[in-house]
C-alpha cells in the first residue's frame, strides 16, 4: 500500500499510510485507541473506502468497494466478532458460501479438505461434525483462521485476536499464524498485546494519531521503547480541581463483587472524586459497571451507596441508590433515538415527576431544560436525539445522571466513544463539573488520553480482577500503557 | 445488514423528521380524499349523506378495538391477534350476565377482557414470548373456554333487560361512534400525559434501553394489553347489544385484521414507539370507506379482506422505503 | 427472579425433546383412551395419522420459515386458496387442480419472499398482508361460500386406507417430510436455510446469498401450504372458506414442540414430524375420549402459549431480533473459557 489516506469527518484517521507487507511475513500494527488502526484494517477489508491513495496486491492495484472485493482479492479479517454460525456443525461453517460448491453436498471429497484445514490449525483431533457452539472460544477463533486460510488467502488480518482466550488456547493460534506465514500467507497482526507482539512478528508499525510512526524489525526493538513509541506527548491535564470535603466513608464502596467475568472486585470512591477502571478489552472493567448498574442478574458481592446496601441486579434498584450507568452503547442500551432530548433527558425519572400516575408537565420541563442547559442542548430540545452528532448523543445521555442531588455515582462505561475531539473535552468538562457538584464519578476507559486526563485515581484490571490500584499523580502513562498492554504475560487460569 | 459504517456527517434537523410524519398524515389524507372522489364517480349511494352516515357507524366498534391494538404495537409487541376473539367472547358474557343488571354485567365483561389480555402482556414482556404466537395461541384456548361454557349454543340475553340504549342510535349516528370518539380522547389524553402512557412509548421504541433506565419493562407491557382487552370486552358488548345474541361465529376475526390494518394504515408503523391513536381511527375510517365502496359495489366479504390485504403490503412498503431515504 | 431467568437462559436445550414429547404421546395415546374403556385399534391409529396428513405440511411449511429465522403467518391464507384453487381447477382433472395450486403457492412465496429479503420487512408483518391477500382472494373466488368437488371418488382414493394405517394421503405428506428432510440435511441449500436462520450477518460475510435463500423458503413454504389445501379439499371433496386459526396453532405448536426455536437457524424437518406426529396423536386421543371440540382447542392454545413462553426465555425471538436490527451492536456471549480442552 502506498499514501494511503482515510478522513473520517471531522477526524482524519489516517494521514498518508504507507505501509509494506511481504509474503510470508507476520507485521503487527501496534498503537493505543484512536490510532487509526482499525479505520485501516476496515480501509483493508473493504468495509471503508479510503479518501485517498492506493492499495496493491501482489502488486495488482485494487480498490474495494465492497467487502466481497476484499474477500475476492483474498484478504480475510478474522476480529473478536465470531463469525461462525453457531447451531452448524465446524465443517459446515469451513464450507459455507464457497463458490462452485455442489448442490448436494458429498462428505467424502470435501472431508479430505476439511481435515486438511483443521491440521493447518493445530485443531486435528477436532471431529468436524461437532457443533461450534459446543466449542470453546479460543477453538472457535481456530475454525475462524481455518476458514480464512480456506479461501486461499493472500492477507490475513487478526485484529486483536487473543483478546479473552487462555494461554493455551493463545500458543495454537500462534502455532497456526506461524503456519500460516510458512505457507505464503501475509499476517497483519493487530494487537495491544506487546508482549505477543515481540513474540511472534516479524515487523512491527506503530501508529499514533492517524499516522505510522516507524517500521521496524522486531528483532531491534525492547519492550519499553515500543511502549515510548506508542505513547508520544500526552497531553495531561494540570487544573487542580477542588478537593471536596470527605464524607465520613466513601459514597460508593464495592466488597467482593463477583459476577461469571469478575472474580472479587474492591471499590471505594468518595464524593468528588474520579475514578478510572482502565483495561483493555475482555478484562472487566465495562463488567464492573454493568454489575453495579444492576444489568448483571448474577452478580454477586455487597455494594453500598452512602452507607446503604444496593441490591444487585436490578436496574431500578440501583438507579434508587442513585447509582446512574451511562453503557458503552448508547444507541442500543441508552437513548431513545426518535424521543427528543427533553424525553431521553428524564426517561429515568418519571417516577418522581409524576403524581397520582400522571406527569406534573410544568416539573419536567423545568428539569428537562435544566438539564439541557448544564449539557449545553437546551437549543435542541425538541429535536429526536438520533439526529445528533455522537458528542451531543452522549452529552444527552450523560444529562439524565445528573442533577441528582446529594447521592449521585455516575458510572460511566467508554463516556467518549464515537465522539470527536472537541465533543470529547466537553465531555469531559461536564464529567469533572459533575465530580466538583458532589458526585462519585467511576468511569471505564481504554483510551490512555482519557484516563491520565479526567482520573484522580486509576485502578488497572485484566482477566476479571484489578492488578493495581493508584493515585493519579503516581502513575507514569509507560506503567499505565504496560499494565494495560499485558507485556508481561501473566498466567492466566482460566 | 453487513459492512455497516456509517459515513454521511449526521445533520443536526429535527425538521426532516417532522416533515416525514406530516407527510404520513397528508398521504393519508390525499388517499382519502382519492377514494373520496373515485367512489362518489362510480359507485350509486357512495357520497350520499346515507352512505357516509353507514361508513362512519360501521367504523364504531372497529375503531374501538383498533385503539386497542394501536396500544399493543405502541408498546412493542407488534400485535394481538387475540381481539377478535375476546370481542367475541366478550359479547357472549355480557349477554349471559346481563341477569345481574347491565351495568354490572358491562364492568365485569371489560374486567374480563382485561385480565385476559394481562395474560398475554404478562407472557410477552415477562418472558420475552413471541407475541404473535402467544397471542394466537391464547385465542384458541379463549374460544376453547367460551365453547366449553357456552355448550357452542348461541348465547341470548335474559328477558326483559333493557339494553337496547346501548345499540341506539342518537343524532343518527349509533352510540359506537359517540363511544368511539370519547375512548380516542381519553386513551390519547392518558398515553400523552400519563406516566404509563409515556414509558409504554419508550419501552416499544427500545426495550432493552427501557430495562437499562430502570423502567419495569413487563407492567407496561401488561398496561398496554389491559387497555387493549378492555377495548375488545367494550366492543364486544357493544357487538353484542346491537345483534341481540352471541355465538362462537360472530365473526371477531374480521375485527383483529381490520384492526391491525388500521393501525398499520394509520401509522404507527408495526415499530413501537411511534404513531397516535387518532391515526389508527384515520386509517379505521380509510378501510371502512373502501369496505362500504366494495360493498356497494356487489363485492363480499373476501373482497374487503383481499383489499385490506394488499393495503397493508403497500404501506409496509411506503414505510420502509421512506425509513430508508432517511 | 432475574437470576434464576438468567440460568435458565443458559442451559442447554434438552437433546430430543421432540422424541422425547412424541414417546409420550404415544404412550398417553395408547393408555389412556383405553383405560377410559374404549378400545385401542389400528382404526385408531389410521385417524392420527390422518390428522397428521391434514396439517402435517402446514407445520412443515410453517417449520422450514422459522428455520431461516422468519415466520411465515400466510401459510394459513395458501391453505385456503390451495383447496379452492385445486377444486376449480381440478374439476376432473385432479392433477391440474394440484399443480395449480402449488403453482400458486410459489408465486405467492416468490413474491412475499422478494418483498421481505429486498426490503427488509418483519416477515410477520409481510405474510400478514399476504394472508389477508390469499384468505380474501380464496373467499373471493368462492364466493364466500364452500364450493363442493364433484368428483367424491378422488378422496376416497386419497384416503383409503393402505396396510391398515396409512393412505395416500398420508404418503403423500410422509414423502414431503422425506424430501424435504433430505434437502435440509445434505444439499448445500439446507445448509444455506440453517445458516441465515442461525446468523444471517455471519452468512452474508461469509458468501452465501441470503436474499435468494430467504425468497426460496417462503417458495417452499407456499408449495407446502398450497399442496396441503388442494390434498385436504379432496379428502373432502369441498373447498373450506375459513379454516380459522386452528391449522396455524397445530403448526406453531408442531414446529416449537419439534424443536424449532422462534430465534432460527435450529430445527429440523424430522422434529417437526415428530412434534406434528405428537400433536396429531393428542388430537386423535381427544377424538376416541368423545372429547367435545373445545377441549382440543384449550389444551393446544395452552400448549402453544407454553411453548413460546419457554422458547421465549431461552433465546431472543425474531421479533426482539428485528426490533434490534436498526442498531448495530449485537449482544455476543463470548463463552467460557476452557471448554472442552485440546490437546496440545
Amino acid at each position: 500500500m502506498a499514501g494511503v489516506t482515510k478522513s473520517y469527518g471531522a477526524l482524519h484517521a489516517l494521514k498518508g499510510i504507507d505501509l509494506t507487507v511481504e509474503a510470508g511475513e507476520i507485521h503487527a500494527l501496534c498503537g493505543h485507541n484512536g490510532a487509526g488502526k482499525s479505520t485501516l484494517v476496515k480501509v483493508l477489508s473493504g468495509i471503508v473506502r479510503q479518501d485517498a491513495g492506493t492499495m496493491a496486491i501482489d502488486g495488482r492495484t485494487v480498490d474495494f468497494h465492497h467487502p466481497g472485493d476484499a474477500q475476492r482479492a483474498g484478504v480475510s479479517v478474522v476480529d473478536q466478532e465470531i463469525s461462525l454460525i453457531p447451531a452448524l456443525s465446524v465443517r459446515e461453517n469451513l464450507l459455507l458460501g464457497l463458490p462452485n460448491a455442489p448442490f448436494f453436498v458429498r462428505h467424502a471429497t470435501s472431508e479430505l479438505f476439511v481435515k486438511g484445514l483443521l491440521a493447518r490449525v493445530g485443531l486435528e483431533g477436532l471431529n468436524p461434525l461437532t457443533l461450534v457452539e459446543r466449542l470453546s472460544l479460543g477453538e472457535r477463533q481456530l475454525v475462524e483462521i481455518a476458514r480464512a486460510l480456506g479461501r486461499g488467502g493472500r492477507l490475513l488480518i487478526l485484529d486483536e485476536p487473543t483478546a479473552t482466550l487462555s494461554d493455551v488456547e493463545i500458543d495454537l493460534v500462534f502455532k497456526a499464524v506461524k503456519t500460516a506465514a510458512s505457507e505464503g500467507t501475509s499476517v497483519l497482526y493487530v494487537s495491544h498485546r506487546l508482549g505477543e507482539v515481540l513474540e511472534i512478528c516479524d515487523k512491527v508499525s506503530v501508529f499514533r494519531d492517524g499516522n505510522k510512526v516507524t517500521t521496524s524489525e522486531v528483532g531491534k526493538l525492547v519492550k519499553r521503547s515500543l511502549i515510548e513509541l506508542m505513547v508520544g506527548e500526552v497531553k495531561g491535564d494540570d487544573t487542580v480541581r477542588p478537593v471536596l470535603a470527605a464524607e465520613v466513608s466513601p459514597r460508593l464502596q464495592v466488597r467482593g463483587l463477583q459476577t461469571p467475568r469478575l472474580h472479587g472486585i474492591d471499590l471505594a470512591v468518595d464524593r468528588g472524586r474520579i475514578v478510572a477502571l482502565a483495561g483493555q478489552i475482555g478484562s472487566g472493567a465495562g463488567d464492573v459497571l454493568r454489575a453495579l448498574a444492576g444489568l448483571v442478574p448474577e452478580a454477586s458481592g455487597l455494594v453500598f451507596a452512602e452507607d446503604k446496601r444496593v441490591r444487585l441486579g436490578s436496574p431500578s434498584a440501583s438507579l434508587r441508590a442513585g447509582l446512574s450507568y451511562v453503557s458503552n452503547d448508547r444507541k442500543s442500551e441508552g437513548l431513545f433515538l426518535e424521543q427528543s432530548t427533553q424525553t431521553n433527558l428524564v426517561a429515568t425519572r418519571l417516577d418522581s415527576l409524576s403524581r397520582a400516575g400522571f406527569v406534573r408537565s410544568r416539573a419536567l420541563r423545568s428539569i428537562a431544560s435544566g438539564l439541557a442547559r448544564i449539557v449545553g442542548l437546551e437549543s435542541k430540545m425538541a429535536s429526536p436525539v438520533g439526529t445528533f452528532s455522537g458528542g451531543n448523543q452522549q452529552k444527552a445521555f450523560l444529562g439524565r445522571c445528573l442533577m441528582r442531588g446529594d447521592k449521585g455515582v455516575l458510572l460511566l462505561d467508554e463516556p467518549t466513544r464515537g465522539v470527536d475531539v472537541a465533543g470529547r473535552s466537553e465531555i469531559h468538562r461536564l464529567i469533572r463539573d459533575a465530580a466538583t457538584a458532589g458526585n462519585a464519578v467511576v468511569f471505564a476507559s481504554t483510551e490512555l488520553d482519557e484516563i491520565l486526563d479526567l482520573a484522580d485515581e486509576v485502578v488497572t484490571l485484566s482477566a476479571g480482577r484489578i492488578v493495581s490500584a493508584r493515585p493519579r499523580a503516581e502513575v507514569t502513562t509507560e506503567e499505565l500503557l504496560s499494565d494495560m498492554t499485558h507485556v508481561e504475560r501473566e498466567v492466566v487460569n482460566p | 445488514m453487513t459492512g455497516e459504517m456509517v459515513l454521511t456527517v449526521p445533520t443536526e434537523s429535527g425538521r426532516k423528521n417532522r416533515r416525514s410524519i406530516g407527510r404520513a398524515e397528508t398521504l393519508l389524507a390525499v388517499a382519502t380524499l382519492a377514494v373520496l372522489v373515485y367512489g362518489a364517480l362510480t359507485t350509486d349511494g357512495f357520497l350520499t349523506l346515507e352512505g357516509l352516515k353507514a361508513t362512519v357507524s360501521g367504523v364504531g366498534i372497529l375503531g374501538i378495538v383498533a385503539v386497542g391494538m394501536t396500544c399493543v404495537t405502541l408498546s412493542g409487541s407488534l400485535f394481538c391477534l387475540t381481539l377478535g376473539s375476546t370481542l367475541t367472547i366478550s359479547s357472549m358474557a355480557f349477554l349471559s350476565w346481563m341477569s345481574i343488571g347491565v351495568l354490572p354485567a358491562l364492568v365485569l365483561t371489560i374486567v374480563m377482557g382485561a385480565l385476559v389480555c394481562a395474560v398475554q402482556g404478562l407472557l410477552i414482556g415477562g418472558l420475552a414470548a413471541n407475541p404473535i404466537v402467544v397471542t394466537v395461541g391464547l385465542g384458541s384456548l379463549q374460544i376453547g373456554v367460551a365453547s366449553w361454557l357456552t355448550n357452542q349454543s348461541t348465547v341470548y340475553p335474559p328477558a326483559g333487560a333493557s339494553y337496547q340504549w346501548l345499540s341506539a342510535v342518537y343524532a343518527g349516528l349509533p352510540l359506537s361512534v359517540y363511544v368511539l370518539v370519547a375512548l380516542v380522547l381519553a386513551v390519547a389524553a392518558w398515553l400523552s400525559w400519563s406516566r404509563t402512557g409515556q414509558l409504554i412509548r419508550l419501552v416499544g421504541e427500545n426495550s432493552r434501553a427501557a430495562r437499562a433506565a430502570g423502567i419495569p419493562v413487563t407492567g407496561t407491557v401488561v398496561a398496554g394489553f389491559v387497555i387493549a382487552g378492555g377495548c375488545a370486552a367494550l366492543g364486544g358488548v357493544l357487538l353484542g347489544a346491537t345483534d341481540g345474541n352471541a355465538t362462537l361465529l360472530s365473526g371477531g376475526d374480521r375485527y383483529t385484521y381490520d384492526a391491525i390494518a388500521a393501525v398499520l394504515v394509520g401509522g404507527a408503523a408495526a415499530g413501537g414507539g411511534r404513531g397516535k391513536v387518532q391515526h389508527t381511527v384515520y386509517g379505521a375510517l380509510f378501510i371502512a370507506l373502501i369496505s362500504n365502496m366494495l360493498l356497494l359495489r356487489g363485492f363480499g366479504g373476501g373482497a374487503q379482506m383481499l383489499v385490506t390485504g394488499v393495503l397493508v403490503l403497500i404501506v409496509l412498503l411506503i414505510f420502509q422505503m421512506r425509513r430508508r431515504v432517511r | 427472579m432475574s437470576a434464576l431467568i438468567a440460568k435458565l437462559k443458559r442451559t442447554p436445550l434438552p437433546r430430543s425433546s421432540a422424541s422425547m414429547t412424541f414417546l409420550l404421546m404415544t404412550v398417553m395415546f395408547a393408555v389412556v383412551p383405553v383405560a377410559a374403556g374404549s378400545t385401542f385399534s389400528t382404526f385408531s391409529v389410521y385417524t392420527a395419522l390422518q390428522i397428521f396428513g391434514t396439517y402435517g405440511l402446514i407445520a412443515l411449511a410453517l417449520g422450514i420459515t422459522m428455520i431461516a429465522g422468519q415466520f411465515d403467518l400466510s401459510t394459513l391464507g395458501m391453505y385456503s386458496l390451495g383447496g379452492m384453487v385445486a377444486v376449480k381447477l381440478g374439476q376432473g382433472a385432479p392433477m391440474t387442480g394440484v399443480a395449480a395450486a402449488v403453482l400458486v403457492g410459489a408465486v405467492a412465496g416468490l413474491i412475499q419472499g422478494s418483498i421481505v429479503s429486498r426490503f427488509r420487512i418483519n416477515s410477520m408483518a409481510v405474510t400478514l398482508g399476504g394472508f389477508l391477500v390469499l384468505l380474501g382472494l380464496s373467499r373471493t373466488l368462492g364466493d364466500d361460500r364452500t364450493v363442493s368437488y364433484d368428483d367424491v371418488g378422488v378422496g376416497i382414493i386419497l384416503d383409503r386406507p393402505l396396510a391398515a394405517v396409512l393412505s395416500m394421503h398420508t404418503l403423500v405428506v410422509l414423502g414431503c417430510f422425506v424430501l424435504i428432510a433430505t434437502v435440509m440435511a445434505r444439499t448445500r441449500l439446507g445448509r444455506d436455510i440453517r445458516a441465515v436462520g442461525g446468523d444471517a450477518r455471519a452468512s452474508h460475510i461469509a458468501g452465501v446469498h441470503v436474499e435468494r435463500v430467504t425468497t426460496g423458503v417462503f417458495v417452499i413454504s407456499g408449495v407446502l401450504a398450497g399442496l396441503a389445501g388442494a390434498l385436504n379439499a379432496f379428502t373432502l371433496s369441498s373447498a373450506l372458506v375459513n379454516p380459522g386459526f386452528a391449522p396455524l396453532v397445530f403448526a406453531g405448536t408442531a414446529a416449537l414442540i419439534g424443536g424449532v426455536g422462534l430465534a432460527g437457524g435450529r430445527g429440523t424437518a424430522w422434529g417437526i414430524a415428530l412434534g406434528a406426529l405428537s400433536l396429531s396423536l393428542l388430537q386423535a386421543m381427544f377424538g376416541m375420549l368423545a372429547s367435545p371440540s373445545w377441549v382440543s382447542s384449550i389444551i393446544t392454545g395452552v400448549l402453544l402459549a407454553a411453548a413460546a413462553a419457554f422458547s421465549g426465555l431461552r433465546r431472543q425471538t425474531v421479533w426482539m431480533a428485528w426490533k434490534r436490527s436498526m442498531s448495530h451492536m449485537t449482544n455476543r456471549n463470548p463463552g467460557r473459557l476452557g471448554g472442552n480442552g485440546i490437546s496440545p
